[in-house]
């Protein structure tokens, strides 16, 4: 069996036929669209492409093969970090949801006046606007010992005061206590939107058959919610994985390893040891990683969004 | 009876409420008191909740003195410029693949394209940027910035800017195009106009993202020449001894300028935020 030999000129003349036939304004589109967009491609793509270069030569460029990635994914601090992220979302991420979620659905079920609806969307609005940076300067407020607030509040200032920022377990839950602030208005408001939605005439026929508070919620609401959940579930795990701004500030990824969660690991072998080499690797893996976890999510997205 | 219980129920629900915006209210209300404090309260025994004399002196010395109004220029300078060039490619990006025939498979990838920008974690992407920028010798340099933050807020713009031209009826640009005007001039008076609320909406999130952006910033600045507002801030909060009433001074004003843009631009905020799925009206 031999494959038919393919003519380079019967290609092009292929091209050239498909492009023809193709309406003047369906021309236009390529003609607008391939400069912009094109160089917009490349010039996000080359960071892609010159990490992996970065990753597999040697200062002074000469190829060194997978040296580098294999010192990146034979480094324990790599897996302690993913444990340390992993365990930040696991404290952060359901409090936010399910916080979030109740609170949109007691706010929808309670507050009636449009006034107090509309003053709680901007109150929501203020944590998720503010620069991560200055949510790091108002938890420092906070967290600090001798002179933060919460110990001063909880009466304790003593030589036996609590460490937030620095003893292990306490670290942890203060960073995620600061995602926790920020990010759980985000889900109030997402679901929020989400109640509108369902139809009233869904609602008060399931009222007029005697549905209970909860089987309203269950069987009415949520199948309304669920593709939102998973929105925001999808867009809070990029966001873990890129947390870095505020634990940065508080923690600076201590102490030891309890707050060093992925981002401030890249860092830290970047640019704190001035391992280029190896953090090209790691970011060349987590590249990889994320494209293929936006694969899979973008499949469970609404449809109508492309 | 029942009207008793439903009282009850109104009362626990407005206390359960008013404790969790005190809980959310509280860290930012001790900011700004913290802010307004003088220097001799900071040696106080037990800090204060409210401030005993209120001073804007921290404010003064954060600007003037730490010569952070410079870093505030800077970050102005950037964010303009970055949102200005987000703003120009998403429209040349959006305009094909809304207003023209655009194959549903072209505009599926283009958009499909920029979201998944969005999953890039930024402290991957800056490994190679600062090796790029290093090279062509922009290391430190405002243009390095710039340039950076106009392609990492482009999928944002894209995406924002898309949902608006979809809500604008192709009937009235072909209406035009009928009445033998040119596609540039129905583009010119009528689709420009048209769209005007919606770039306002897209350059303010973007111009707000710019301005809390910080880990690009860090790395590829090192002095005040080119550093950014935020990465000054940062300087505040990890050095050593902490001016806890300068540093809180410098918390507000990088609140300050994103939170009154969002106010102003509330009803699109959570459009930006979810790149577009929840369109509120």
């Amino acid at each position: 069996m031999t494959a038919a030999p393919v003519q380079p000129f019967a290609i092009a003349a292929r091209i050239r036929t498909a492009w023809i036939a193709r309406s003047r304004q369906e021309q236009l589109v390529y003609k607008l669209l391939l400069p912009v967009f094109g160089s917009v491609f490349v010039i996000a793509t080359i960071p892609f492409i010159l990490a992996t270069i970065q990753a597999v030569t040697s200062d002074s460029g000469e190829f060194i093969g997978f040296d580098n990635f294999a010192r990146a994914l034979s480094n324990p601090l790599l897996y302690e970090s993913l444990k340390q992220t992993g365990l930040y979302a696991a404290i952060a991420l359901p409090v936010e949801i399910l916080g979030g979620l109740g609170i949109a659905l007691l706010v929808h079920r309670t507050v009636r006046s449009n006034v107090a609806r509309a003053a709680i969307y901007i109150a929501a609005m203020i944590p998720i606007v503010i620069p991560q940076i200055a949510v790091g300067v108002v938890f420092r407020l906070v967290y600090a010992a001798d002179s933060g607030i919460l110990n001063v509040l909880l009466g304790q200032t003593g030589p036996n005061q609590p460490l937030w920022l620095s003893s292990p377990p306490l670290a942890m839950i203060a960073t995620a206590s600061v995602d926790i602030w920020q990010w759980t208005p985000f889900v109030y408001l997402v679901m929020f939107a989400g109640f509108q939605t369902v139809p009233s005439e869904s609602v008060e026929a399931a009222q007029v058959d005697g549905a209970t508070n909860w089987t309203q919620f269950r069987h009415i609401e949520l199948p309304y919610l669920r593709p939102l959940l998973l929105l925001v579930l999808f867009f809070r795990i990029a966001d873990v994985i890129r947390v870095f701004d505020h634990v940065y500030v508080l923690t600076g990824g201590g102490p030891g390893t309890t707050t060093q969660f992925l981002s401030l690991y890249i860092y830290r072998i970047g640019f704190k040891f001035s391992d280029l080499g190896q953090a090209s690797a790691l970011a060349v893996v987590v590249m990889v990683a994320m494209i293929l976890f936006y694969r899979i999510v973008s499949r469970f997205l609404p449809a109508d969004r492309a | 009876m029942r009207r008793r219980s439903r009282g009850i129920t109104k009362i626990a629900t407005t206390l359960l409420l008013a404790g969790i915006a005190f809980l959310f209210a509280f860290p930012l209300f001790y900011l700004i008191a913290t802010s307004l404090k003088t220097k001799a309260d900071l040696f106080a025994p037990v800090p204060s909740l409210f401030p005993p004399a209120p001073t804007i002196d921290p404010y003064i010395s954060v600007l003037f003195t730490r010569g952070f109004g410079g870093l505030l220029v800077n970050s102005i300078i950037v964010g303009v410029s970055a949102t200005i060039l987000s703003i120009l490619l998403a429209f040349a990006i959006c305009y094909p693949i809304t207003r023209l025939p655009a194959s549903p498979r072209l505009r599926a990838f283009v958009l499909n394209w920029a979201l998944s920008l969005r999953f890039l974690p930024p402290v991957a992407v800056v490994i190679p940027y600062f090796a790029i920028v290093r090279a062509i010798g922009l290391y430190n340099q405002l243009p390095a910035l710039i340039l950076v933050y106009t392609i990492f807020n482009l999928p944002l713009a894209i995406w924002m800017l898309r949902g608006f031209l979809d809500e604008i009826p192709l009937e009235i640009e072909e209406a035009a195009l009928v009445d033998g005007a040119s596609r540039w001039y129905a583009f010119w008076t009528i689709l420009l106009p048209l769209s005007r609320t919606g770039i306002l909406a897209v350059a303010i999130i973007v111009f707000a993202f710019d301005w809390a952006e910080f880990l690009f910033a860090f790395i590829l600045t090192a002095t005040p020449q080119a550093m950014t507002f935020p990465v000054g801030v940062q300087g505040l909060v990890t050095q050593f001894e902490i001016i806890w009433n300068d540093m809180a001074a410098g918390g507000v004003i990088a609140i300050l300028i994103p939170l009154s843009l969002m106010i102003i631009a509330r009803r699109h905020v959570l459009t930006g935020l979810t790149f577009g799925v929840i369109r509120e009206k």
